[in-house]
């Protein structure tokens, strides 16, 4: 009795505790990672597969998948990036809009977000399998932003764009309170509001979800248009921490968040998983890559060890469900 | 009745797509493969062979073979089955693009490869880069600039991609020479202006005091110069990078990167469309194989380049 609850405590820390381990092995071999300096800039590099994965979790709670999110990061970044420095001119009309900062950050959230609407749209309208559909947005995305830029990178965005990825409010980096911000509202989004609910009932059984009531289709579009808006939000962060717009950024992103999911031990069918799990996830990799690189480890062992991990973290986790 | 009428159409449509072909066979097509379009400078490339082919009085189409042979290997059957004249090829793969090559050379299609080589003799011209020797050349001042003792990073490309190793043996052929050069570190950034950034936000924590970094490319050299200036180094470690990107041009002329390796895609572009030019006018020895000079930029010459070239 007092094992199965020690165990089942166990399980639901386990992400916290495979964390912990790592940290301590890599700050036993390294003694510059236990700094503070590097513990921002740990959180400031998880900065954006957090504000992606965190999107990533709510489809995959609704029990799908969404592929375009590195592409729709890029197509968001170079929008912004775009309308910044260049506006919209429409020669034959001889009109010029300028856009302020904020302007054009909005106006690559609103990019983002309307292709996640778009992705949840034939999800739930045509019935296309969400793999695929994504799979297609993946590629029409990445298609569109080689299109705007024309496949060059759009740099020097100035210092006010800059403070969004580098700059720093009450000694904390600004992407960090960013990212803090996507997981307080993600989480009482998740535990607190109908959606929520709605998004872990569809993931564990859609059949009785929609004999329940709950307008599928609805939510589905929603959750895909918030992955897309946060997949720009993660967009305009790396752009601005590069102070430039790289057409071929967000490169398999995808996978790295899918990876933070999983770690997290969110099921890949839906219904099961939570958004700080993912959070820790995003954490492992970060202190994953950032531990790699303190030790020198050779590029190609790096990639064995990080899918090493992954494969571990899924192992763990199936293991411990059966045991349920 | 529909059934008759739809094979009828397609009939026409075959019909009509051979008259199509017959009819233009006077103006020859020229296809332009390219090993990737996710990277400035092979759309550089790309789009300049584009230029001066029509510039020549030629069709071209630019294939994209997103850094994958198999896919390069479609590109090449398309082409030569839709009856262009010739190739613009950058390879993906020395080794791994020759099968193509050779296909192209059965059917009788001139191959000219630009920038990178293949390990065959069955292309009809090389016009490569010559990454190796640049790459001296930019150790020369890069020992010069540090005044032969320091602790350097160094950050690779694709570790999969030849010119990483290319690059990175011409630099070491010279620098690894001073004992007074250290490499506190090498890693790979994989090109990624990003990933440049990161790695070397994250190699800084291990190795606050470095004096200089070498990049494989400009887009890593510029990631790298970003995480400097956010740990307030920028100042005092010196940047070496290789392309010759606008970003970098620019970042020399306001002394933020030391210097670069500039290639020349739109003098290699050119000279391979003009091959392909002279091939259709009856030249057939060409030389094997052409490098083009990868000339070192640092400030003192900086004006006189402009991106991806001289002025």
């Amino acid at each position: 009795m007092i094992l199965s609850q020690y165990r089942s405590h166990l399980v639901k820390f386990q992400s916290l505790i495979a964390l912990v381990l790592l940290c301590i092995g890599i700050g036993l071999l390294s003694d510059k990672f236990f700094t503070v300096d590097n513990g921002w800039n740990v959180m400031r590099q998880i900065s954006v597969n957090i504000c992606i994965s965190v999107g990533m979790t709510l489809v995959v709670l609704t029990g799908g998948i969404d592929l375009s999110v590195g592409s729709v990061l890029a197509i968001g970044g170079a929008i912004a990036a775009g309308l910044l420095k260049f506006g919209i001119e429409i020669p034959s009309g001889n009109l010029y809009i300028g856009f302020t900062l904020l302007g054009s950050i909005l106006g690559g959230l609103v990019i983002g977000s309307l292709l996640g609407l778009f992705n949840g749209w034939t999800i739930t309208k045509f019935k296309v399998p969400p793999f695929v559909a994504t799979l297609a947005m993946l590629t029409i995305a990445r298609g569109f932003t080689m299109l705007y830029t024309k496949g060059f990178p759009i740099s020097n965005l100035g210092d006010s764009f800059a403070y969004i990825g580098t700059g720093w409010f009450i000694g904390i980096p600004v992407p960090v309170w960013i990212s803090a911000v996507v997981i307080v509202v993600a989480i009482v989004i998740t535990q607190k509001t109908a959606l929520g609910r709605y998004i872990y009932a569809i993931g564990g059984n859609e059949h009785a979800s929609k004999l329940s009531g709950i307008n599928i289709s609805k939510v589905k579009i929603i959750v895909y248009g918030i992955a897309g808006m946060l997949a720009a939000v993660g967009g305009i962060i790396v752009t601005s921490r590069l102070d430039s717009a790289q057409p071929n950024a967000g490169m398999s992103y995808e996978l790295d968040a899918i990876a933070a999911v999983v770690i997290g031990g969110t099921s890949l069918s839906g219904g099961r998983g939570t958004i700080m799990g993912t959070v820790l996830g995003a954490l492992i990799i970060g202190v994953l890559n950032n531990g790699l690189v303190l030790l020198n480890v050779s590029p190609f062992w790096q990639q064995v060890v990080k899918g090493g991990v992954i494969l571990l973290a899924v192992i763990i986790d199936k293991a411990n469900s059966k045991n349920d | 009745m529909m059934k008759y009428f739809k094979i009828l159409l397609l009939v026409m449509l075959a019909f009509a797509s051979c008259q199509n072909r017959s009819g233009s066979a006077k103006q020859k097509k020229i296809a332009i493969i390219v090993s990737t379009l996710n990277n400035p400078w092979f759309v550089f490339l790309a789009q300049t062979a584009a230029a001066r082919a029509k510039t020549l009085g030629y069709d071209s189409k630019i294939f994209d073979s997103q850094n994958n042979t198999a896919l390069e290997t479609d590109h090449f059957e398309n082409a030569i089955a839709d009856g262009y004249n010739a190739i613009l090829f950058n390879p993906t793969d020395a080794n791994g693009s020759v099968v193509n090559v050779q296909k192209a050379k059965k059917a009788g299609v001139p191959v000219f490869c630009m920038d990178r080589e293949v390990n065959s003799p069955d292309a009809t011209s090389q016009i490569f880069s010559d990454s190796y020797s640049g790459c001296v050349a930019l150790a020369k001042d890069f020992v010069q600039t540090l005044n032969k003792k320091g602790n350097y990073v160094e950050l690779l490309g694709l570790v999969a991609d030849n010119n990483t190793w290319a690059r990175s043996k011409g630099f070491h052929s010279l620098v690894d020479y001073y004992p007074g050069l250290k490499m506190v570190a090498q890693q790979s950034a994989d090109f990624d202006r990003n990933k440049g950034l990161e790695v070397m936000e994250s190699i800084l924590q291990a190795h606050p005091n470095i004096d200089a970094v070498f990049a494989g490319n400009d887009a890593m050299a510029m990631g790298a110069y970003q995480a400097l200036v956010a740990a307030g180094k920028a100042d005092h470690v010196k940047v070496f990078g290789f392309d010759g990107a606008e970003d970098a041009i620019q970042a020399i002329k306001d002394k933020k990167v030391s210097a670069t390796a500039m290639q020349f895609p739109k003098v290699i572009a050119q000279a391979a469309a003009d091959d392909a030019d002279a091939y259709f006018k009856g030249k057939r020895d060409f030389p094997k194989k052409l490098p083009v000079a990868v000339e070192l930029v640092t400030y003192d010459n900086v004006n006189d380049y402009i991106a991806y070239g001289k002025k």
